[in-house]
């Protein structure tokens, strides 16, 4: 029995003993930064907060006249029916008429309003996350499970958005009525408020030990949510490896102990704050006994009339709902605040801040240095990913990086469109430094091919028109034939218009490099990244678009990372880089005359 | 509604003991009244304070066993809801992982999420609110209702005068409900879907600056499920209020009719008073009953959602977990007319297409830009049926191997490499869980990433994937090689995997591949690779333009040929050695 009370069908415990005697001797709650949580939610209510005045109105109309109606039916018991007097009777129970009907109205309009304040504050809550999202540097995306952040924008914010939905209101009213049953209450008689009020401070005790423990357990649920979607948005993205692998028996073994330590978490959750109602229950009935009970002795003794005790259950009754009430809505918020500090604690990563930035207008001429440039993807990496480079190429040359993959080739290029920032050395373009330049003056005089292409779900034509949000239909076409995607485009059952799926399932890679290529073909950048631009894309093909590409790299400073040795003779500059270093630099004839690592290169490829 | 019930029904015991728990407090509830009318009757206008006491313990002790039941039900209903949502999310990740590459096409990533999570808490709330109040609210209605009827059944009559028209209501409210919340739910699938889709492409968005652009895109989808909510809460929340203001006027009739009645003395004070309070704990249940529709639609609307998932008939592999692999395969493979268009279009991406490899040799798979290459390559392991034709591996047709069986000779390497989150060590023997650390080195050195892998800070056990290091593209191409070197398969299918790798490394990929004896099916863009194959498919198109050694090709297709002139030496896309 003692077992089953410890570890019910098996559940081992999540909060030990030691866990809350820690938290009491640290007398800081760690589980939750309830002010700052209810400032955040209360600065997206905004403009709303005059709405929400008025919801509060609705409020105390609706429960003013909670009030009023069992009172009056009070009156109605005391002074006619149990006096005989029926004089007047039929107008008490017309004005109740109205005053449920005014009533019902009231409820009503706070929850139509209440709604709509509600959802928009969510509405700025995910937009606010997401937009947030945007400004974050590359490298927080690095650490982060997709699943996972996917959770937050979903799951956490939902929690948040049924409480504000219901929670509000409740407490609010919650609060009035309690208060306005109070003060009824002791106008007519003390006596008995005092019997009815016996109960509470056995309400708070029992409240303190549940949400104790609530408070954490929400946080664990949340996030065992957080991982299982983690596991599920991974395992589902690339799930032609496991089926290729056939590993779908242990997907789902790993599946099911994410989803049993969630099933476990969610037991103790849904149990500790079940016990909410159950205990209010049973204190409420012992408030309701004792009223009719010690009212009953009382009125034997002549201290309260008979209408008085059926009027005090009913308001002992009136008492204890908001108590209720408040006890249960205390839970959701906490839940609520569980999610809602998930969503914060992405809201406080520090974002790329350029505000504090001038030079907002500065045209690139594209002249790029680096000097002495080191950087790190982990600070606890032994070895730097890019050691000591340092290079200049002037505005309008082509630069191509060659070397072994995982010598820093595509980390310069994300160095210089300033996804990391250095750990050492300088950036300049233009003689700027570039962390003096904002990020936006950089990147939207910059196009980008990267490695993998990627396509929205949008169609073929918006997704070439993202190089370049405003360009014409005529401009997409062009870029289109310029890339040598026209042909396929046009063969795909809506043309143009066709909306790509969700992964680009039916269009091939290479087809996704020539659209992504249209993509930078159609932005006008003064500095041009090219990192593996054709690698899927078929000899002959490229050749078609290589003159487009030259064309495109013509008066631009352009980066080029590429095998070909076409592509690379053609740079004015050629920048071979090893492990990290920059070894040799110059143009194909002084490298060759040089007889170093590219000659080496070079001459091992005819071999 | 019926799947979530027939897998509420291996805790059938359980349930009735939570329900019978919830009658027992339910009961509790419904005497309270009848105790306190007969405190007021029996005991305070009788002035026996002796009566007073008794009703009053007994009702103080009545409230306790209710207490107790509640805790009980408690732990049942929780024990209860989430081995149902355990059960259910593992029946729902078994189906989609027996998806057919096809079926994912219909149910996108974002969507099978929502449906996994969202979905299946939506409807554990129902199942946990049915077990400790839901059934209650009705119960307490009808309950009060009857007993209102055994204490006095002509006022009683009143409470139930709004009954019909209270019930078409809520079945219109709750079919509403349905439909919106539905709704809603498709919406939570775009916001999922946007986010992930902003998440892959970090980089691109950043690149090109569309942040703003990307918010404002999502703004709209995010506007979409607000502006569906607030719809959908809107009208349910309709409810409350009409359930009370039809009660609260019954109460009314009940008073009025009630005092004419205590005139004539044919109701007694104490009789009236109870039913007042019946009437008054029905309103109480009534707010309940507001919930429960909103509940109820949204679980409904989930639980169809779920039930789309797990009803798939079409469109399931079978894979027999039992099947032991007795029979290692030799690697013959023989395309026969083979055509195939995509399931979502008509298009045609490969029409008759034959072709035989022997065991043990190298096949070079050339030709344009979706020509169909990849396509091809992924008929082999089944991940697709052809539309006509046949494949025959080792002689058998594709179809008639256990998929088990046939996609453990294979070993695939994808064109984009998918690492997954966890260590090195872990991602290579992610085919092979049995496979020994010295395996997982031969395979890693095999593909020439050994020597990369030991000069991170972590060794193998540097963490990669989506919470991992940054990987270049050829390190990860690579790794996504040896991952598929790890089992030894008998046929090797490399969809362009090598195009991230400089010259020297590639060549000696291709050598120590050469030791394995394995049938290769390898899709290249460079000539230089096919040179190195005992055969060249050519793709046109989806066509075989040509089919030969270098040698052959370079005589008779024009194709090839230019290809091959493009890649000469001092040529166009003659490359360079690192």
């Amino acid at each position: 029995m003692m077992n089953f009370i410890r570890k019910p069908f098996g559940y081992e415990p999540i909060i030990t003993k030691e866990d809350l005697q820690k938290d009491h001797k640290k007398k800081v709650d760690k589980a939750s930064d309830w002010k700052g949580v209810l400032k955040g939610i209360w600065n997206l209510v905004d403009e709303q907060r005059f709405l929400l005045v008025i919801v509060l109105l609705m409020v105390v109309v609706s429960s003013a006249l909670a009030l009023v109606g069992p009172y009056l039916i009070g009156v109605i018991v005391d002074d006619h029916i149990s006096k005989s007097i029926f004089v007047g009777l039929s107008k008490i129970i017309g004005v109740l008429l109205f005053v449920y009907l005014f009533f019902s109205i009231a409820t009503y309009l706070q929850s139509y309003w209440m709604i709509g304040i509600s959802q928009q504050t969510i509405f700025r809550l995910r937009t606010g996350l997401f937009e947030h999202l945007q400004k974050l540097p590359v490298s927080f995306f690095d650490k982060r499970q997709h699943g996972e952040l996917m959770s937050r924008m979903t799951n956490d914010i939902e929690n948040v958005s049924q409480t504000l939905n219901s929670s509000f209101i409740q407490v609010f009213s919650s609060i009035l009525t309690l208060v306005g049953t109070t003060v009824v209450m002791l106008l007519l008689s003390p006596l008995m408020t005092l019997v009815t009020l016996i109960i509470v401070p056995f309400m708070y005790f029992a409240m303190r030990w549940i949400t104790k423990r609530t408070s954490k357990l929400f946080k664990e649920q949340q996030k065992a949510v957080g991982e299982l979607n983690g596991m599920i948005e991974e395992t589902i993205s690339g799930q032609r490896i496991v089926k290729a692998f056939s590993q779908e028996g242990r997907m789902l073994e790993e599946f099911a102990i994410k989803s049993e330590r969630l099933k476990r978490t969610g037991f103790w959750a849904l149990t500790y704050s079940g016990f909410i109602p159950k205990v209010m229950n049973l204190l409420n009935n012992t408030s309701f006994t004792l009223v009719a009970a010690v009212g009953g002795l009382l009125a034997y003794y002549g201290h309260v009339t008979i209408g008085e005790i059926v009027i005090f259950t009913e308001y002992s009754r009136q008492f204890t709902r908001p108590l209720n009430d408040l006890a249960n809505q205390f839970n959701t918020v906490l839940s609520a605040i569980a999610g809602a500090e998930r969503v914060f604690a992405i809201m406080d990563e520090p974002i790329e801040d350029d505000a504090a930035l001038d030079n907002a207008d500065y045209v690139l001429k594209g002249n790029v240095t680096f000097e002495d440039v080191t950087f790190y993807y982990n600070k606890d990496d032994e070895s730097p990913t890019i050691s000591n480079v340092s290079f200049h190429v002037d505005s309008g040359k082509t630069a191509a990086l060659v070397g072994a993959t995982g010598a820093g080739k595509t980390t310069i290029m994300q160095l210089l469109a300033r996804f990391y920032e250095v750990n050492g050395g300088r950036i300049l373009v233009d003689g700027i430094s570039i962390d003096e330049l904002p990020r936006h003056t950089l990147r939207s005089q910059t196009a980008f091919v990267l490695q993998d292409p990627f396509l929205f779900e949008m169609t073929v034509r918006e997704n070439i028109r993202y190089g370049k949000l405003n360009a014409t239909d005529e401009e997409v076409l062009h870029a289109a034939k310029e890339a040598n995607a026209h042909d396929f485009i046009m063969k795909l059952p809506h043309g143009y218009d066709t909306i790509l799926s969700a992964d680009g399932g039916e269009i091939s890679q290479g087809q996704k490099q020539l659209l992504s290529i249209a993509r930078a073909l159609i932005a006008d950048p003064a500095i041009l990244l090219l990192d593996e631009a054709t690698s899927s894309i078929d000899t002959v093909t490229e050749m078609k678009i290589q003159e487009a590409l030259e064309r495109l790299m013509e008066g631009r400073t352009s980066f080029v990372i590429a095998h070909r040795l076409n592509t690379i003779r053609q740079a004015d500059l050629i920048f071979v880089m090893e492990a990290g270093k920059l070894i040799e630099s110059g143009t194909q004839d002084e490298l060759l005359q040089k007889k170093g690592k590219y000659y080496s290169m070079l001459t091992n490829s005819k071999t | 509604m019926k799947t979530i019930l027939s897998y509420l029904s291996p805790y059938k015991i359980l349930v009735i003991v939570a329900l019978v728990l919830m009658l027992v407090e339910l009961s509790v509830e419904l005497v309270q009244p009848l105790l306190i009318a007969i405190i007021i009757d029996d005991g305070i206008l009788a002035e026996d304070q002796q009566a007073i006491i008794l009703w009053g313990s007994i009702m103080l002790g009545i409230s306790f066993l209710a207490f107790l039941a509640g805790i009980i039900n408690t732990y049942i209903a929780s024990h209860i809801v989430q081995s149902y949502g355990f059960d259910i999310r593992q029946a729902l990740f078994k189906k989609v992982q027996a998806f057919t590459m096809a079926t994912f096409l219909k149910f996108p990533t974002a969507s099978l999420i929502t449906r996994l999570t969202t979905d299946v808490t939506i409807t554990q709330n129902l199942i946990f609110m049915g077990l400790r109040i839901m059934l209650r609210a009705p119960l307490l209605v009808v309950g009060s209702i009857i007993m209102s009827f055994i204490v006095n059944p002509y006022l009683a009559m009143f409470l139930v005068i709004g009954a019909p028209f209270l019930v078409v209501f809520l079945y219109i409210m709750s079919r509403n409900g349905l439909k919106l919340f539905s709704k809603v739910q498709k919406r939570v699938d775009q916001v999922t879907r946007k986010i992930q889709e902003n998440l892959q492409a970090v980089r691109l968005i950043k690149a090109y600056l569309r942040g703003n652009f990307e918010s404002s895109r999502f703004a709209s989808v995010a506007d979409n499920l607000k502006v569906d909510n607030v719809k959908a809460f809107r009208i349910m929340e309709l409810i409350l209020p009409v359930l009370l203001f039809v009660m609260n006027v019954s109460l009314l009739a009940v008073l009025w009719f009630g005092a004419k009645e205590i005139q004539t003395g044919d109701v007694e004070l104490g009789e009236l008073v109870a039913i007042i309070n019946y009437a008054m704990r029905m309103t109480g249940a009534f707010s309940m009953f507001a919930f429960i529709i909103i509940f109820f639609s949204r679980a409904k609307a989930s639980s169809e959602r779920m039930e789309e998932v797990l009803k798939v008939e079409e469109g399931i592999e079978i894979i027999n977990e039992d099947s032991e692999g007795t029979t290692p395969g030799i690697g013959e493979i023989e395309f026969q007319h083979v055509s195939f268009h995509y399931p979502t279009t008509d298009l045609p991406v490969l029409k008759d297409v034959s072709f035989k490899v022997q065991p043990g040799s190298k096949l070079a798979i050339m030709g344009a830009t979706g020509s169909g290459k990849s396509t091809l390559l992924n008929l082999i392991p089944r991940f697709f049926d052809t539309t006509e034709g046949t494949i025959l591996i080792d002689g058998i047709d594709v179809k008639e191997w256990p998929l088990k069986e046939l996609r453990k000779i294979i070993g695939l390497v994808p064109q984009q490499s998918i690492l997954f989150t966890g260590s090195i060590e872990e991602n290579l023997g992610w085919g092979d869980q049995a496979a020994t650390e010295e395996l997982l080195r031969e395979a890693a050195n095999q593909a020439q990433i050994h020597e990369s892998i030991e000069q991170f800070p972590d060794q193998y056990n540097t963490r990669v994937g989506q919470k991992g290091v940054n990987l270049s593209g050829g390190q990860k191409q690579r790794l996504s090689i040896a991952r598929a070197l790890v089992r030894k398969p008998e046929i090797l299918l490399l969809d362009d995997s090598t195009s991230a790798l400089d010259v020297s490394t590639e060549n000696a990929l291709w050598e120590a591949l050469e030791e394995e004896n394995a049938t290769m099916l390898v899709i290249t863009q460079k000539i230089r690779t096919a040179k190195g194959a005992d055969h060249i498919l050519l793709l046109e198109e989806g066509q075989v333009s040509a089919y030969g050694t270098h040698d052959e090709l370079m005589k008779d297709s024009t194709l090839y040929k230019a290809i091959a002139e493009s890649q000469q030496e001092g040529g166009e896309h003659d490359e360079l050695h690192s």
